[in-house]
């Protein structure tokens, strides 16, 4: 390894990732690259476009403008990270996007769900102005956004449903 | 049908394609590796138009980690591309035309040392003028871009005598309009693998929107044989034509083939910026007249495209432009002249709308004004010199005659929108001050509006013609079979870029067979699975796949019916394929008789042999009537309008089950079930360049809200309708036309790729800017006009463009209303529209 690696450490879909990284890496590519995490898409890398979008200790940032390094010891949610209360399930936003045609080439679409998904963790019931606020760092091309916030509508029902429902407490 | 979820019943599908979407888990061809591959980068020229005096590669070639370095000595075929005319240097030998052009590649272990070593790579120039204005391009002493000279492309189109028809014109408008430089802007930029395998053949992993042309021209760049290369072109990351021409792959493909191992390149967004396609900007004088009572008479064009440093389509979508440029109007005395120049500034080429979009922009516009002029209602005006239904085409071509046009423009006028225009318009509002009456507009909730927001209607109206036009290779095609896994499988060379080609195929399927989707197999971007079907451009795949299904379903149904008669012993009249497999059909209706399948078969063998194939003979057009009728389901003209049709419910899927598919395809010969069909895009008889034969028709208004104190414009409501045939794809329907009107708000409002000096200013979506949600409306329309003319053989016309051809001239037209000012130039100018507070309504200022 090159000598200017460090250990880093973070914990990456609920697992704890160590890997040897140099400090002059983004964290876009440490998920790309290295962790083969190619949910995460690669599109402007200045910050504009939202395609690189992770969670990162539950709040949104573009990975294209991370580096590496100053995720060490955090908690970070890529695409591949969410899904139902099973791994094989899709998670409700995913479920809504997919049914209101949300998406068409779908190159966006991994970044635009987990912008979502930091919005309603925050705010279960958001009026449109609120979801145009949360998205409007992700671009899409295909869609005219129409089929995007009809998706993030219904999935704000079926989140807060799922939320109220005790069967599904873990 | 206003089409949405609730009205499109069991037609609203989740996309085949979609989960692997939502999760992730799509790889796309950027997304590829391979064991031990090499990444590559690409050196492109610094100036955008200069001599090459010398070029040394050999400290890059000699830097560690660097594993090759390509030069145009490198290039053992032709060194060039281009799909139409092959102009444009892979590898620059002496000369670089634009900024983009390319003159070294460089394969290394990682990305970071392929960039490093670009660095080593010494290039001397000698810098030339760098040719900025098409009008520049075509002065005596101007620098000869290429060895024709500046001039691409002519067109011409003369009907009557305008000359002498102006004399006799009692209005006339004349103006110059102007269209920006749009860029694609797919969110996935350009990139790929490039595979050498082991039996000396090339797999390139590449997204293109004709894999077989992109075969055909990477064979050209090798000297070998097409058959040697095999080109996976989706699933694709959004294109709208800008990935039609070559990109990475005469780099990634001469890189792997030197260094023997698999290459990677993936544009990052300043270089697709750079080195990619853009919209052509087009500057279009029109000079149009009428007479007393608004009929038109005479109409005079010059267009002026800059195309660039490449012919790449230029001349073809020229010719789209010049036919488009006389809208769906009546006009006895015309007058087109075009040209297309070659310039320094990037390469301008195919893009969704392929320059219908500038020449309607400025139709429409002549169009608002004449009205204006005449003090006649617009919609009005055009009713009364629009196209009758049997009238030819704009070129005097043969053209298949529907009643799109008056359709779409009658729903245009019941639109509540338009309505709402003209209530406001009868109850005596002035123009301009509609913000006054918001208040009491119950669907509007703003309590009150300061006097210098504005708001105004306009609404504009598209002829657009699909396929590649008269006189260029359109070949049709696809294969249908029962394979080795029991499935029903299609395979077609479309591509899927995200249009929802996949999922409008898994309806058809149903369709036609009423089987489980679990049955059905789609294969499609893989030069070595599939037929040669032709390109995913022009509006065409969906027509095109249709098309094919209707002529191969008859024979397949007949196979595999009666191999299920052999193995069960029950009449092939009596079964019918459904969920799982062939079922028994539950009562003696619908019963499909042998004999006459049989005849349908015949005829459509000899309507696919015919020498004429640009021309459909009547007794093609029976069959596929007839063999309509057979299953008769949602396709044909009677059946149009009923999208909501639960096709998987009828009785014929969930009949007894005789035999599994995979039962019979297991008792079977493969290649007894293997059913192929070629045919050529429906064209016109007529000798006309580019001339069309199937047209859509589509009718646009849009309200906007004009801020005059900022300039600013806001769209506030979108109407569209769409005459397009029966609606396979609901979901796909929508999603063509909603992100074809915002694709269209970009082109009128903000998108332009400002160049200086032959050097892009908008480098990336920082500068370049395209609408983002904070600009999508909550009310945007989508009306669908199902209704085809009895016997039509062509079936659902395909929508990718025409969402984004004609709402430009809508939003103009209501910005005029809105605040009095015309505007000729897109993106709209903002200073243009602002006005000095306190001085009221403008002077002159009184449109209808």
């Amino acid at each position: 390894m090159n000598r200017a690696s460090m250990n880093w450490n973070a914990t990456i879909n609920g697992k704890e990732r160590e890997l040897e990284v140099e400090p002059s890496r983004r964290l876009l590519d440490v998920l790309r690259t290295d962790l083969e995490l190619t949910g995460t898409k690669v599109s402007c890398e200045i910050g504009r476009c939202g395609a690189c979008m992770v969670l990162i200790d539950g709040e949104p940032v573009n990975s294209c403008l991370t580096m590496a390094y100053q995720c060490q010891g955090k908690d970070i949610t890529t695409i591949e990270g969410l899904h139902g209360d099973k791994p094989a399930e899709l998670h409700p936003i995913q479920e809504a996007f997919l049914e209101e045609g949300g998406f068409q080439c779908g190159y966006c679409t991994p970044g635009m769900i987990i912008s979502t998904k930091a919005l309603l963790d925050r705010n279960e019931q958001p009026d449109e102005h609120t979801i145009k606020e949360a998205l409007c760092g992700n671009l899409c091309r295909c869609t005219g956004y129409g089929g995007i916030m009809r998706a993030v509508e219904s999935a704000a029902v079926k989140c807060k449903t799922r939320t109220e429902e005790p069967s599904v407490a873990e | 049908m206003l089409l949405n979820r609730e009205n499109s019943g069991e037609r609203w599908r989740k996309r085949r394609d979609g989960k692997e979407k939502v999760t992730g888990e799509l790889r796309y061809l950027t997304d590829m590796t391979a064991e031990g591959m090499l990444y590559g980068r690409v050196l492109r020229s610094i100036h955008p138009h200069a001599r090459i005096v010398s070029l040394d590669v050999s400290a890059a070639e000699a830097y560690p980690g660097v594993v090759a370095v390509i030069t145009h000595l490198d290039v053992p075929g032709l060194n060039r591309f281009g799909i139409a005319t092959p102009d444009q240097p892979a590898l620059c030998e002496d000369r670089v035309r634009y900024i983009g052009d390319a003159i070294a590649a460089v394969a290394a272990h990682t990305p970071e040392l392929a960039e490093y070593a670009l660095s080593l790579i010494h290039v001397e120039y000698e810098v030339l003028e760098t040719i900025t204005d098409p009008l520049r391009a075509l002065e005596e002493d101007a620098p000869q871009l290429h060895p024709e000279g500046n001039v691409l492309h002519r067109t011409s189109v003369k009907q009557g005598d305008a000359n002498e028809a102006f004399a006799g014109c009692a209005h006339i408008v004349r103006e110059t309009y102007r269209t920006p430089r749009q860029m694609h802007a797919y969110m996935e930029t350009e990139g790929g693998l490039f595979v050498p395998e082991s039996d000396g053949r090339l797999t390139v992993y590449a997204p293109t929107q004709h894999g077989y042309k992109d075969r055909m021209q990477i064979a050209r760049i090798l000297g070998w044989e097409e058959e040697r290369i095999r080109v996976v072109s989706s699933p694709i990351g959004g294109s709208f034509g800008g990935k039609d021409e070559l990109n990475v792959q005469p780099y990634g493909s001469l890189l792997a083939l030197k260094t023997g191992l698999p290459v990677k390149l993936h544009n990052s967004r300043k270089e697709s910026v750079r080195a990619g396609l853009k919209r052509h900007p087009m500057r279009i004088e029109m000079e149009t007249g009428i007479d007393l009572h608004g009929r038109l008479l005479a109409h005079r064009v010059r267009i002026v495209a800059d195309t660039g440093a490449y012919a790449t389509l230029g001349a073809p979508v020229l010719n789209f432009a010049t036919e488009h440029a006389m809208g769906p109007y009546r006009i006895p005395h015309v007058d087109v002249e075009g040209i297309s120049v070659f310039t320094n500034n990037g390469v301008s080429g195919e893009f969704r709308g392929f320059g219908g979009n500038q020449a309607i922009f400025a139709m429409e516009g002549q169009m608002d004004r004449l009205a204006e002029k005449l003090g006649m209602d617009p919609w009005e005006f055009r009713m009364l010199n629009r196209r009758q239904p049997h009238d030819p085409g704009p070129l005097q071509q043969e053209i298949w005659r529907t009643n799109g046009l008056y359709q779409v423009m009658e729903a245009l006028e019941h639109s509540t929108i338009w309505q709402r225009r003209q209530a406001r318009l009868d109850a005596g509002i002035e123009p301009g001050s509609f913000v006054a009456e918001m208040s009491s507009d119950k669907d509007r909730s703003i309590k009150s509006q300061p006097p210098w927001i504005k708001r105004g209607i306009g609404a504009a109206l598209a002829m657009h013609g699909a396929g590649l036009g008269y006189g260029i290779e359109d070949p049709a095609g696809g294969r249908l079979s029962l394979n080795a896994a029991g499935q029903i499988e299609v395979a077609f060379s479309y591509e899927e870029f995200g249009q929802g080609l996949i999922a409008t195929m898994e309806i058809m399927l149903i369709d036609l067979f009423h089987c489980d989707p679990s049955d059905i197999s789609i294969i499609i971007g893989d030069t070595d699975r599939v037929p040669h079907s032709g390109s995913s451009t022009a509006s065409r795949s969906t027509t095109m796949a249709w098309m094919a299904l209707q002529r191969l379903k008859v024979p397949f149904l007949e196979a595999i019916l009666q191999q299920a008669e052999r193995l069960s012993g029950i009449p092939a009249q009596e079964l019918t394929t459904g969920i799982g497999g062939i079922r028994r059909k539950p009562g003696m209706k619908d019963i499909m008789q042998p004999e006459s399948a049989s005849n349908l078969q015949q005829q459509g063998q000899v309507a696919e042999s015919s020498s004429n194939p640009s021309h459909v003979p009547d007794h093609q057009i029976r069959v596929y009537h007839e063999s309509l009728s057979i299953h008769g389901h949602q396709a044909s003209a009677s059946n149009a309008g009923q999208g909501s049709e639960q096709i998987t419910s009828s009785s014929d899927a969930t009949g007894e089950l005789v035999i599994s598919y995979q039962q019979l395809v297991a008792q079977s010969a493969l290649d007894e079930l293997i059913f192929d069909t070629h045919f050529q895009y429906p064209t016109t008889p007529d000798e006309v360049m580019g001339g069309h034969f199937l047209y859509t028709y589509a009718a646009v208004a849009a309200e906007v809200e004009v801020n005059t104190l900022t300039g600013n414009v806001r769209l506030l409501d979108t109407y569209h309708t769409v005459a397009a045939g029966p609606v396979i794809n609901p979901m796909g329907f929508i999603g063509q036309i909603e992100g074809g009107s915002v694709m269209a708000l970009g082109f009128t409002l903000t998108e332009d790729s400002v160049m200086d000096d032959g050097h892009y200013m908008t480098k990336n979506m920082d500068t370049y800017i395209i609408p983002t949600i904070q600009d999508m409306h909550s009310s945007l329309e989508v009306e669908a006009i199902e209704d085809l003319p009895e016997n039509d053989p062509f079936g659902p016309r395909g929508i990718g463009e025409i969402g984004s051809v004609a709402l430009a001239p809508a939003i103009t037209a209501a910005i005029r209303q809105a605040a009095g000012v015309w505007v000729t130039h897109l993106p709209v100018p903002r200073e243009r529209l602002i006005q000095p507070l306190g001085v009221g309504q403008q002077e002159g200022v009184s449109p209808r």
